[in-house]
């Protein structure tokens, strides 16, 4: 212990990123307390600005090229994680970029919802980096307050104030869970580091060992959001404010990726066989009532959180495979569906406007004709959520598959497959009612350009990553071996 | 043999003034429930040698956390009958499922003691051993990565609460001290000149 | 050789679609027209270099990955060049014609309001070409198969606004599709015996699949080569129109002509012989392919020649002729000789695409005339034309000296010299298709360019019926001022680049033969099993190009070719009323070739509309009953049903949700707490 007492700059620069961020989030704060009043716009561009520097930064002193362990044991360099915390630097980033008009027209486009936009990432990167149990508990908190706060940011809306209420309550439940499962875990190992839990838990498992892994992977499958721990999801998507959901939707998703890579894939990796069959049941629930009652929703935001549910479904089976090709084939997806749904909510954002919240599918009829680019995206981000070639979602569906079919799964397939049929309908339907429904009196849609630069960056990326799917499928298989 | 039989007593209140925590039926009645049930698993800490922590349970949460909780409960009214509306119908359920899991539970812990050997018993920590120092030694160095993160998690939790509760209501006349210090006399008195009498 | 040189080749012509064709306003019309150009031009000189490097400073040929695509269960999906001998000469042959057509296409699309968007077509066509030339594995040359596929569709339907130009495309798009069918069926079956797409791994493994059988039904089996070779030929039956898929290529002729000459003569329709050449390994462990190709190919060679003997339309003759001369190499690849094939290839790029842009300044000199009964003595008014014309015609019939002779005589020496059993058959088809094809030709020669002018009786009779010819080639203000003056010779655009293809066409023969047929020109790029090799057998026979020419004066071939233009003379131009006795005398089979062996009316009325009657029965049988009824919306029903019941879950209550989290909870705990 005493030799690691002295810090150096090797034994910090991998969590260049957290350190980092943790100084931007009190400098913004104090720039906000001072100057935030009288200049509204510069507590949000100096947001960007501090992701991106945060993102160079990381790039440049961040890179790990082996595994290492700082902080006691508490902390955990890898590659994977060095590319999730880039990957969630630019998600977040997008996700802000989008917001900006939205928060300004609702007059919630206040310093604290980007400080807390930003101790979110922090938390984040805290899960993705934790290397005990202790961190990823404290990483989970992080991220969950962040969040309840922000979907409660639209003071005067009730149904926000409710759907945060909803999601605090349950979000301390299942936080209440996994703090169980963990001290059940920690009082049987004797140990928090996951690194040790990975090298005691061989052979026979202990029934205390599985009473903990119980509780640890319903906390998980309540962050992530599968059947029947997703009740949260569809009301919290609905009623926080759309700036919020698409941020909800799109960059804790990895975090919640690192969470069942590091407890249960890492950590946990004796325990293969139990989890992985916990998972799979999850799964198929999650995928039949994800797609099936999106079915039957007309506020697309709604139906959004059901297509989250269905997509959920795909990552948790990445992780049925029990294999790390299923855990890279869950992380490309993931990764994908991040930026999928970054996208969709970013359409949902643009097309909103002041009083007028675009989150009905009515109020996508005849896009087309109002706004074609807007549709054009959209569609594009249908069909590849639908998972229609040649499209990203569609190597992402395949990629499951293929590793449910390397580790024989056949039945898990076929519900999958079943599901993804039964998921393009309502898809596709977007995409029926935005071209060849005709166009109601509606608002206009938003004109701002940098955020439909990024929209269209964001769609070619879609369509680019679709075409030439091998260097991100490489550098997912690369990053989990 | 004794520690034992207090173990059972505390444990046996703990779960009592959680239960008694949840059923209820007036929200003060539950603070109280719940400074007891702290009170309790601060005894249990004792029992633990972990005298520090079980201090500090006490002070912070009874004696701060606790006291502030039953003021606003005690100042908001709420009404308990719209609270319980729908709750009751499903209840049966609720305690069916609750019994079910504390079945489970318990038959884990009992009956196969978690399926690890817990029969050495504890081994008895030597005279001067301070559970405050060595707190203090792990916290700084061992654990200063989660200590740090936790006080951003605090920092988060204010921010959190400001931003949900601070209203600036326009129309709200607010005292600025440093303008009233800062004051110039020119600012203050206004010197008229008038006759002292009105001209005929 | 340099990969990036390779990169460069293909990637100009693509480079100049783009530019051209998502440029918009940003692009002028020339400035389309340079860019494409200019970009096809460094192609072309760039592949010559590589011709060069490749034939005279003996470079290695390229075989390498240039990019990996994907990697899927260990087939690794990637773009990579094969380019050898027979690639540089494809690629070089690809470049050439397709410049000739580009700086053609600057005049005669001029007034064209879709000028830019051909431009783009036609370079993203010399891309897609050059991907399919110059891959090295199987999925590249599919790609690049359908890429050339797609935009020749589009070319076809250049003019959508005629219905016919839009069933035209549709039909060659449909007939493409069938032959594509197998075409993909054949890659699945190399992937299946080899585990590869790899082109060197499926040659390598080539002799091992030949022993294998693949299983048709329990007790039936074929060789499992020759299905995999046959399914890839119906792939090039499609592409290069042989029978029963040809129907198409007639019907394209809709399209604008530097497009029939670029796709339906040098590139395009060729294809398909280059994949058989390239494929020679795999061919030539096959007796069971090799024959059926053969078959394939003479019964295009003859009866599709005869078709042009009854057509009026100069580009649809040129069509015909192209058909069979297609057939023609197709014997040659049945009969092993593939260097003949492709060496007929390339010879009848020069000469078809002459032809087919000297019919274009015909029919722009005819003000959009078409009709061959409507022209005659033209060569007074288009000497230009009608000299190139000439040059073309002599080369097709192969004439001695001209470069269809040396290519196209090989070929029936080579029929004559197989062993394979079907080769008799091909020998005469082709012999005998040596005096049709003269007969057409000639009689397409002496219909336009000599004769009575009959254009100005059909110039009145044209101007009733309106700007039918014209109708979408509407030439604007041109048209206008010469309406119904006398024809006229083309402009220079027009003229140079037929005069560029009458050199070749003359010479091309006499100076590549030699090296290129027996001098080993192709080495180990196209592989021929010992005994199967007639044109090694052919070489002891041959002496240098001019003895070989002077040879042809006493074969028979020569003197059927002359008793063909003499037929042609004799009806046509000598004693035009005997052409019409003689189709009275020979009504029924003239019914036949009119109505074009009935291929059309049997695709229309028993395939099209019996699968339509199958359609419709399923439809109703199985479709609306069962599926719709049952599953679909039963299926529908039962998912809203369901979603309906999941929303009632969804209550919106708080302590509900708590409640299912426990539910999902304890069963977990249930399950593997028990379990264990």
């Amino acid at each position: 212990m005493a030799s690691e007492t002295t810090l150096t700059w090797a034994t910090v620069a991998p969590a260049i990123a957290e350190i980092y961020l943790a100084i931007a989030v009190c400098v913004l704060l104090l720039v906000d307390v001072f100057y935030g009043e009288k200049r509204r716009g510069l507590t949000p561009t100096l947001t960007l600005a501090a992701l991106a520097l945060g993102a160079l930064l990381t790039a440049q002193f961040g890179a790990v090229t082996e595994r290492v362990t700082l902080f006691n044991g508490m902390f955990v360099a890898d590659e994977l994680g060095h590319f999730l915390k880039l990957a969630g630097f630019v998600f977040v980033g997008f996700a802000l970029l989008y917001s900006r008009t939205y928060l300004e027209q609702r007059e919630i486009l206040k310093g604290e919802y980007y400080v807390l936009a930003l101790t979110a990432l922090l938390g984040i990167f805290v899960m993705v980096s934790a290397a005990s149990l202790l961190t990823m508990y404290i990483g989970v908190e992080l991220l969950a307050l962040s969040v309840y706060a922000m979907v409660a940011f639209d003071r005067d809306s009730g149904i926000a104030a409710e759907s945060a209420m909803k999601y605090f309550v349950l979000g301390s439940i299942a936080s209440g869970a996994l703090l169980y499962g963990m001290s059940i875990v920690y009082g049987v190992t004797g140990t928090l580091s996951l690194d040790e839990l990975a090298g005691q838990l061989r052979g026979e498992l202990s029934a205390g060992v599985i009473l903990g892994l119980v509780f640890i992977v319903v906390a998980v499958a309540f962050k992530l959001g599968a059947v029947p721990f997703h009740m949260w999801l569809p009301d919290v998507y609905h009623g926080a404010p759309t700036s919020v959901t698409l941020f909800i939707g799109t960059a804790p998703k990895i975090a919640y990726f690192a969470l069942a890579l590091r407890l249960l894939a890492e950590g946990l990796q004796g325990a293969v066989a139990e989890w992985s069959q916990m998972l799979a049941a999850l799964a198929v629930l999650t995928l039949v009532v994800g797609n099936v009652v999106a079915i039957v929703q007309s506020n697309l935001k709604r139906m959004l959180a059901y297509s989250t549910i269905s997509n959920v479904g795909f990552i948790v089976l990445g992780f049925v495979a029990g294999t790390p090709e299923g855990y890279s084939a869950a992380l490309y997806y993931t990764l994908v569906y991040v930026l999928m749904s970054l996208g969709t909510f970013g359409v949902i954002l643009l097309a909103s406007r002041k009083g007028f919240e675009a989150d009905e599918l009515d109020h996508y009829k005849g896009l087309h004709a109002r706004d074609p680019m807007l549709a054009f995206v959209m569609m594009v981000l249908m069909f590849s959520t639908a998972g229609i070639p040649p499209f990203v979602g569609f190597w992402a569906k395949l990629r499951i598959i293929q590793e449910l079919w390397a580790t024989s799964h056949p039945w898990l397939i076929l519900i999958a497959i079943v599901m993804s049929v039964v998921g393009a309908f309502y898809y596709l339907r977007v995409v029926k009612l935005m071209y060849f429904d005709p166009p109601g009196e509606l608002p206009a849609t938003e004109r701002n350009t940098g955020a439909r630069v990024a929209l269209g960056l964001n769609a070619a990326a879609v369509v680019l990553l679709g075409l030439l799917p091998g260097p991100l499928l490489d550098l997912c298989a690369r990053l989990l071996h | 043999m004794l520690v034992q039989i207090l173990f059972y007593l505390f444990g046996a209140f703990l779960v009592a003034s959680a239960l008694g925590v949840i059923v209820a039926r007036n929200p003060v009645h539950s603070a109280l429930a719940l400074v007891l049930c702290f009170v309790t698993s601060a005894a249990i800490w004792l029992l633990l040698e972990a005298e520090f922590l079980a201090v500090v349970l006490v002070l912070v949460y009874v004696g701060a956390v606790m006291v502030l909780f039953l003021f606003v409960v005690m100042m908001l009214d709420i009404d308990l009958a719209e609270l319980r509306s729908g709750f009751t119908r499903y209840a049966w359920l609720g305690w069916i499922t609750a019994g079910v899991v504390i079945v489970e539970i318990v038959g884990v812990v009992t009956a196969r003691n978690l399926g690890v050997d817990v029969t050495r018993g504890t081994v008895p920590l030597p005279e001067d051993y301070s559970n405050t120092a060595e707190l203090g030694n792990v916290l700084y160095t061992r654990f200063a990565y989660p200590f740090e993160l936790a006080a951003m998690l605090l920092l988060v939790a204010i921010i959190a609460a400001i931003a949900l509760t601070m209203r600036r209501r326009p129309g709200l006349k607010v005292q600025d001290v440093a303008k009233q210090v800062a004051v110039r006399r020119e600012e203050r008195v206004r010197i008229v000149k008038m006759d002292p009498e009105k001209r005929p | 050789m340099n990969p990036n040189l390779l990169l460069a080749i293909v990637l100009l012509p693509l480079a100049g679609a783009i530019i051209a064709g998502l440029g918009g306003r940003l692009v002028s019309r020339m400035a389309a027209a340079y860019v494409t150009i200019a970009g096809v031009a460094i192609s072309c000189v760039l592949s010559l270099i590589v011709l060069k490097q490749i034939y005279w400073d003996g470079v290695p040929a390229f075989n390498g990955p240039v990019y990996t695509w994907l990697v899927s269960d260990g087939v690794t999906m990637q773009v990579g060049f094969l380019v050898d001998r027979l690639t540089a000469l494809m690629m070089a042959v690809v470049t050439f014609v397709s410049l000739c057509v580009h700086v053609y296409t600057i005049g005669y699309m001029h007034d064209d309001p879709g000028f830019k968007r051909f431009f783009s077509y036609i370079s993203l066509f010399t891309f897609s070409m050059l991907m399919l030339v110059m891959s090295n594995n199987f999925m590249q040359l599919f790609f690049g198969w359908e890429a050339v596929g797609v935009v020749s569709y589009l070319l076809i339907g250049f003019w959508y606004t005629r219905p016919s130009a839009i069933f035209a495309n549709l039909k060659a798009f449909l007939v493409n599709r069938v032959g594509d069918f197998g075409f993909v069926l054949g890659i699945a079956g190399v992937l299946y015996y080899t585990g590869s797409l790899d082109y060197t791994a499926a040659f390598e493994a080539a002799p091992r699949i030949a022993q294998e059988s693949f299983p048709l039904t329990s007790t039936t089996s074929v060789e499992a080569l020759g299905l995999i070779c046959i399914l890839l030929f119906i792939g090039a039956m499609g592409k290069s129109a042989q029978v029963p898929l040809h129907v198409w290529l007639p019907d394209s002729m809709e399209g604008p002509t530097p497009i029939s000459a670029l796709i339906h003569a040098a590139t395009m329709v060729t294809a398909g012989i280059f994949m058989v050449a390239r494929m020679s390994p795999l061919f030539e462990h096959s007796e069971l392919a090799l024959n059926f190709v053969l078959i394939i190919g003479a019964t295009t060679a003859l009866f599709m020649g005869l078709l042009g003997i009854v057509n009026n339309d100069i580009k649809r003759v040129v069509a015909y002729s192209t058909l069979s001369q297609l057939g023609y190499m197709t014997v040659a690849l049945g009969v092993s000789a593939y260097g003949a094939a492709i060496f007929h290839l390339m010879t009848h790029a020069f000469f078809k695409a002459l032809l087919f842009l000297a019919a274009g300044s015909v029919i722009i000199g005819m003000h959009h005339e078409q009709d061959m009964r409507k022209m005659g003595g033209l060569a007074k008014y288009m000497p230009v034309t009608a000299v190139t014309c000439w040059i073309g015609a002599l080369a097709l019939i192969g004439t001695p000296f001209f470069s269809g002779f040396y290519s196209k005589d090989m070929i029936i020496e080579a029929a004559a010299a197989s062993h394979r059993w079907a080769a008799p058959y091909a020998y005469w088809c082709v012999l005998i298709g040596v005096f049709v094809t003269a007969l057409y030709t000639f009689r397409m020669l002496f219909l336009t360019f000599h004769g009575e002018e009959r254009f100005r009786t059909a110039h009145a009779h044209a101007a009733s019926h309106g700007g039918e010819g014209g109708h979408g080639e509407s030439h604007g203000s041109a048209d206008a001022h010469h309406h119904g003056g006398e024809p006229h010779e083309s402009p220079p655009v027009v003229t140079v680049p037929l005069i560029a293809l009458a050199i070749p066409s003359i010479f091309i023969g006499l100076f590549t033969v030699g090296p290129v047929l027996f001098g080993g020109y192709f080495g180990d790029s196209i592989f021929v099993l010992e005994r199967n090799d007639v044109l090694a057998e052919l070489g002891h026979e041959f002496h240098g190009p001019v003895a070989f020419a002077l040879h042809g004066f006493i074969t028979p071939t020569f003197w059927l070719a002359l008793a063909g233009v003499v037929t042609a003379w004799v009806f046509f131009l000598w004693k035009p009323g005997l052409a019409d006795r003689a189709a009275e005398a020979l009504r029924p089979i003239r019914t036949i070739l009119v109505n074009k062996y009935y291929f059309d009316w049997f695709n229309e009325n028993v395939i099209a509309r019996g699968s339509r009657l199958l359609g419709r029965a399923l439809w109703r049988g199985g479709d609306q009953v069962l599926i719709d009824g049952a599953l679909v919306n039963g299926t529908a029903a039962t998912v809203g049903r369901f979603g309906g019941v999941v929303r009632l879950i969804q209550s919106g209550y708080l302590y509900s949700y708590a409640f299912w989290m426990f539910i999902g909870l304890a069963v977990l705990l249930g399950w593997f707490l028990l379990r264990s």
